[in-house]
């Protein structure tokens, strides 16, 4: 095939999809199977004082703390929420128990039969008055340089403080799971991303080993990081409830069930002290990152870990000092969601930039190049950038496609353009890519190459990349090339499909195997070739004090938002999206496109029109009608372009790419604000209300 | 218990409601959604459900003695193709719900849900809409601005159904609408404002203003509108800080889940200094 | 209520109680999986069907709705020629992500242009501002229609 592996392909689920013969875990059906609808806690904090249950008919059962023989608790990197609640509630919408049964009115009917007690306990309701009431889950620090001798010699200071909001994935189909004890085995079907996360969650609440655990995936409707580690805690729900009632269960949530209880992006609020030298350049920064966690810790220390590394964006700043702190409040626990919070962090530095540059009379993007890291410069955790950074190439191509700098300076009130500059780590952070030690198996059999992995297809594209970096590199066309069903029984763990690792690294491994086998083709008899992650050792990471490098490679980009504000209204209209990245090499540039314009539209939602507010622990914004989404109204023309920058270690040159679209949309889009009403914009979702506030003139 | 009535006229329509305790549904767009319980269940309905929104007496829109006439069963979707409704009252219903729900969604639904965000209300407050009340044995037609009450409160008696609204067929020199919602595409509505006029001569000789979603109802006030009515144009301009203020006191928008009440009204004032302003321009 | 009505052209006689979800008797009753359930509140557009030749939000019609009227889902539509081309288009233009709300869109794109044969690009977003996607940012579904439409001469 002398193609290049770039140019695009159909997609190997379109038909599928498009004929709506994809079945998707509500569309099975399991023999004698119950539905399970899950009681949840009406307050924020409390103790459980007692819990009333109507009669049950013959055939309905509830399933609760009591009937979990093993650990009730949800594993994950912090395993502290318990599967069912046990003395105490910590949010509203914290599962309680499940009620069970063959007739899905009748088990509703149940539920709203169900008296609790509660007494009630003082609760924490903002970040803000988490911090003020010190309720820190996790602390982190590491620094760079000398900040304290800097700060002291700088020649000004600036200090600043931003803050982003609550975001929900809403993926179009709901959070779904179904249980099914068998053969001594107990079988998990569901909508999720990491089938392994799910079998080490059951091996945990079950007591059981592995191999009497089959989890299952079911073809997923959307995703985002809101079906990474979730999906644990419904998988042991429905599996305890199965293995009670020797039925199968299935679970699938109602949308504003989910939306209420289903983890969110962490807010934040992320406070600057800049210094600056004579020539106003920034040398030392302080970087204090507060994340509101939730009610429960989760895994959240990663992604804490993920939005403080990611703090200084593209930029190198000689001296720093970063502080980063998950705070619990009594509200749904947050967790894993597309950038994982590094657009937190990425949002803040590309506004204090902004911020600083427009103080000064600089144009922003000439102010932010000053600082760009080049080949060779240290990373903000002393590790290095060792591949060549394309950013001034990717910026020279984001002017041209958005005028840019006509539009910048054209001084039009309500119209204004903004640049952003990001970068995404690709793949786990730290050493989380060693500590998995991802297996991938390539199997052939008579002319058909089979791909074993646990990387899951939920949207974006994974099983078209996956068989067509095999198909190119053995120069077959894809149609001989298989994916092996998702079904932990049948495949090795390649570890889950997040962080932006599945092309990277399981494309990587898969192009390694590939290679092999090419080399072997003409064996006879059925061929398996087994490949393990291993660390390059020229990467080194110290766990404990955060030093070293944090990510093997870097995918960067640029994006120039354009805007015009109603005046009358301040709604903001974004009337296009310029988008340049560097992924290293597409594998599939329509599939990549694909994910770059649906990052972007969510980026372009969360801020915006997003606005997801809790009062005293409740969510203001729980169903569609209140949490908008964008439409296809609300999302403009987005180009979207690529710059080839050839990853050695990555397969065909490719780096990480799904998160990358999501993190620059904010900061673009509130330059352009910024730029366009003369205001420093500093907290996300911008919407007209905040506007109204903030703009100096009247009518 | 029975759970529904499908009747084959309004008569039989109006025979049940004065017989049984029953809640009528025409398309069922504002009641599936308040009493939806879930992923695959039925809506929680309290009374049988009495379909309305068949009956072939709902239906049509016509000119008679000046005045046009709308059935309450004639769906959204269909309003905006009839070139008899007026284009303003027609660009506000487009903005409503998204195409799949306009298909659905009655006329007389959006009216007797009464919602202070209803986008139907305004343009039939601004030209004093009439309201055709039927009961097996009566009839009646009220002003709209009587018939809804307060925030989801409407004069309907439990043995009457809306049937039929009625409009005059006056038209307009200057036709001014504009919906806040929380997104471009499908919203529920942050604040909207309504302005029509008509000027002749440069004298404003009729003006209708009309604000929802900022009180419990529709705001419209025939006394400020008064002060505008046989005044030039330069002169309306002028008095407009008093015509802003007295509004000001009219509008009394809630924080919610979609805004702020800062916010809602001074868009809403913003509004209708535009609107004001732009009489100016097409003098 | 004993209620009759066309479901993918072939005549249907159902007792049901008048209050329950199109959605669930297309996806329960006759095991019509295409129609998916994404919010239940007529927000989604993922349970879109045609009825009468329009799109509803089949999550928002209580059965005593349907009497008498034509409901048609993908099962009986993706054996169209209308459909291939749209089903190609999509392929084409890289409409399809997750396919969850797909269903929802195809369907309403047949609405669409059944209305109206050659939308805008702006014509195509608002006929389309009904159904959310979450993965796709919505380029590549208004140019999976746009082709569709292109292509389809003399189809609609």
């Amino acid at each position: 095939m002398k193609e290049s592996i770039s140019k695009p392909i159909k997609r190997v689920d379109a038909s599928a999809k498009i004929s709506g013969e994809a079945k998707y875990i509500s569309d099975l059906r399991f023999e004698n199977q119950l539905f399970a609808r899950t009681v949840r806690s009406t307050r924020v904090k409390a103790r459980i004082v007692s819990i009333r249950l109507p009669e049950f008919p013959a055939g309905y059962f509830f399933v609760n703390k009591d009937d979990i023989p093993g650990v009730n608790r949800m594993r994950t990197v912090v395993s502290d929420h318990p599967i069912f609640a046990e003395d105490e509630v910590s949010y509203i919408g914290q599962p309680i128990l499940l009620i069970v049964g063959p007739e899905r009115e009748k088990v509703f009917e149940l539920t709203t039969q169900i008296k609790i007690e509660y007494e009630e306990e003082a609760a924490v309701f903002s970040l803000a008055e988490a911090e003020k009431r010190n309720t820190v889950f996790t602390q982190y620090g590491y620094s760079k340089g000398d900040p304290e001798k800097a700060f002291v010699e700088a020649a000004s200071i600036i200090e600043d403080e931003y803050s982003t909001g609550l975001q929900e994935h809403v993926y179009l189909e709901p959070q779904g799971m179904a249980a099914e004890y068998k053969d001594d085995t107990m079988y998990i079907y569901g909508s999720l991303q990491c089938p392994f996360y799910v079998e080490g969650a059951m091996k945990e609440v079950l007591g059981w080993e592995a191999k009497r655990i089959r989890v299952i995936q079911a073809v997923t409707g959307g995703a985002f990081g809101g079906k990474e580690e979730f999906p644990s805690l419904t998988a042991c729900q429905v599996a305890v409830a199965a293995l009670k009632t020797r039925h199968p269960v299935m679970m699938i949530y109602d949308r504003d069930e989910d939306i209420i209880c289903s983890t969110k992006r962490h807010p934040s609020i992320v406070r600057f002290k800049a210094g600056l030298d004579q020539a106003n350049n920034v040398i030392a920064l302080d970087i204090d990152v507060l994340y509101d966690a939730g009610a429960y810790t989760g895994l959240s220390p990663v992604v804490l870990q993920r939005g403080i590394f990611s703090a200084t964006g593209v930029y190198n700043f000689p001296h720093l000092k970063v502080r980063g702190r998950n705070f619990m409040t009594n509200t749904v626990p947050s967790g894993a969601y597309r950038g994982f919070g590094a657009p937190q962090t990425i949002f803040g530095t590309e506004m204090l930039m902004h911020n600083i540059a427009v103080k000064l009379g600089i144009d922003p993007q000439d102010y932010k190049m000053r600082h760009m890291l080049k080949r060779g410069d240290p990373t903000c955790t002393g590790g290095q950038i060792r591949d060549e950074v394309k950013l001034p190439e990717i910026i020279r191509k984001v002017n041209e496609m958005s005028a840019y700098r006509e539009k910048v300076k054209a001084g039009k009130k309500y119209r204004g353009v903004g640049l952003s500059l990001f970068l995404h780590g690709c793949g786990f952070t730290g050493n989380g890519e060693q500590m998995i030690r991802g297996k991938i198996v390539l199997r052939k059999k008579d002319d058909h190459v089979t791909l074993i992995v646990s990387s899951v297809e939920m949207g974006q594209g994974a099983e078209t990349v996956l068989r067509k970096i095999v198909a190119h590199t053995l120069d077959i066309s894809i149609e001989r090339v298989i994916c092996e069903n998702i079904d932990t029984g049948l495949i090795p763990d390649s570890g889950p499909t997040v962080a932006s690792r599945t092309t990277m690294i399981v494309g990587g491994l898969l192009q390694q195997a590939a290679l092999e086998l090419k080399d072997r083709w003409n064996e006879t008899g059925e061929i398996e070739i087994t490949r393990i992650y291993s660390h390059p050792d020229y990467l080194r990471w110290d766990n404990e004090t955060f030093h070293g490098d944090a990510y093997p490679t870097y995918s960067w980009g640029a994006n120039v938002a354009e805007v015009e504000i109603d005046p009358v209204t301040y709604e903001i209209d974004v009337k296009k999206i310029s988008a340049v990245y560097d992924v290293g090499v597409p594998i599939d540039e329509q599939t990549l496109r694909g994910q770059m314009q649906g990052g972007l539209a969510q980026g372009i939602g969360w801020a915006t029109i997003e606005v997801m507010n809790t009062d005293k622990g409740r969510l203001i914004q729980h169903n569609l009608t209140d949490y908008k989404v964008p439409t296809a109204m609300d999302i403009p023309e987005i180009e979207c372009e690529f710059i080839e920058n050839p990853y050695e270690f990555g397969p065909f040159g490719a780096k990480c790419a799904g998160e990358l679209p999501f993190v620059g949309a904010g900061p673009a889009i509130a330059a352009a604000v910024s730029n366009a009403l003369s205001v420093p914009i500093r907290k996300l979702p911008i919407t007209p209300e905040y506007l109204m506030e903030i703009d100096n003139h009247e009518n | 218990m029975v759970d529904g009535f499908r009747p084959r006229t309004l008569q039989e329509a109006l025979k049940i409601r004065l017989q049984h305790d029953c809640l009528p549904i025409a398309g069922g767009t504002d009641l599936m959604v308040q009493k939806a319980r879930g992923f695959g269940l039925k809506p929680g309905f309290e009374q049988p459900l009495l379909f309305i929104g068949h009956l072939e007496e709902l239906q049509g829109i016509y000119v008679d003695d000046g005045k046009l006439r709308i059935g309450t069963g004639v769906l959204l979707s269909d309003l905006l193709k009839s070139a008899q409704v007026p284009k303003i009252f027609r660009d506000a219903v487009a903005l409503m719900a998204s195409p799949p729900s306009r298909n659905l969604a009655s006329i007389g639904g959006n009216l007797c849900n009464a919602s202070p965000a209803g986008d139907t209300l305004p343009f039939l407050y601004a030209v004093d809409a009439e309201l055709v009340l039927k009961s097996f044995t009566t009839k009646r037609i009220v002003p709209i601005r009587e018939f809804i009450t307060g925030p989801k409160t409407t004069d309907l008696k439990t043995n009457e159904l809306l049937t039929e609204i009625i409009i005059s067929n006056k038209t307009f020199d200057v036709n001014y609408y504009k919906k806040v919602g929380q997104r471009k595409g499908m919203s529920l509505t942050k604040a909207s404002f309504l302005g029509l006029a008509n000027i002749e001569h440069d004298n404003v000789t009729d003006i209708r203003i009309a604000f929802g979603s900022v009180a419990p109802t529709i705001v419209r006030s025939r006394e400020t509108e008064k002060k505008i009515i046989g005044e030039s144009v330069k002169q309306a301009l002028k008095i407009l800080p008093e015509i802003s203020s007295d509004y000001a006191k009219l509008i009394r928008p809630i924080d919610d889940a979609r805004s702020s009440a800062a916010y809602r009204k001074r868009v809403s004032l913003n509004l209708l200094n535009t609107f004001l302003k732009s009489l100016a321009l097409n003098n | 209520m004993k209620i009759e009505f066309i479901l993918n052209e072939e005549a249907k006689m159902i007792e049901v109680n008048p209050a329950r979800r199109l959605l669930d008797i297309l996806r329960d009753d006759f095991g019509l999986s295409s129609v998916k359930e994404g919010c239940g509140e007529g927000e989604c557009g993922a349970c879109v069907v045609l009825m009468d030749g329009k799109a509803i939000n089949s999550c928002l019609v209580p059965a005593g709705n349907i009497y008498g009227h034509h409901i048609v889902t993908l099962e009986a539509f993706k054996k169209t020629k209308r459909y291939r081309v749209i089903e190609d288009a999509f392929a084409e233009a890289g409409s399809v992500q997750c396919g969850f709300c797909t269903p929802g869109f195809v369907m309403a794109t047949e609405s669409l242009l059944n209305e109206n044969p050659h939308p805008s690009d702006a014509e195509i977003k608002d006929g389309l501002s009904g159904n959310l996607c979450r993965c796709t940012g919505y380029n590549m579904i208004v140019k999976g229609v746009k082709l569709a439409a292109e292509r389809g001469e003399g189809l609609w």
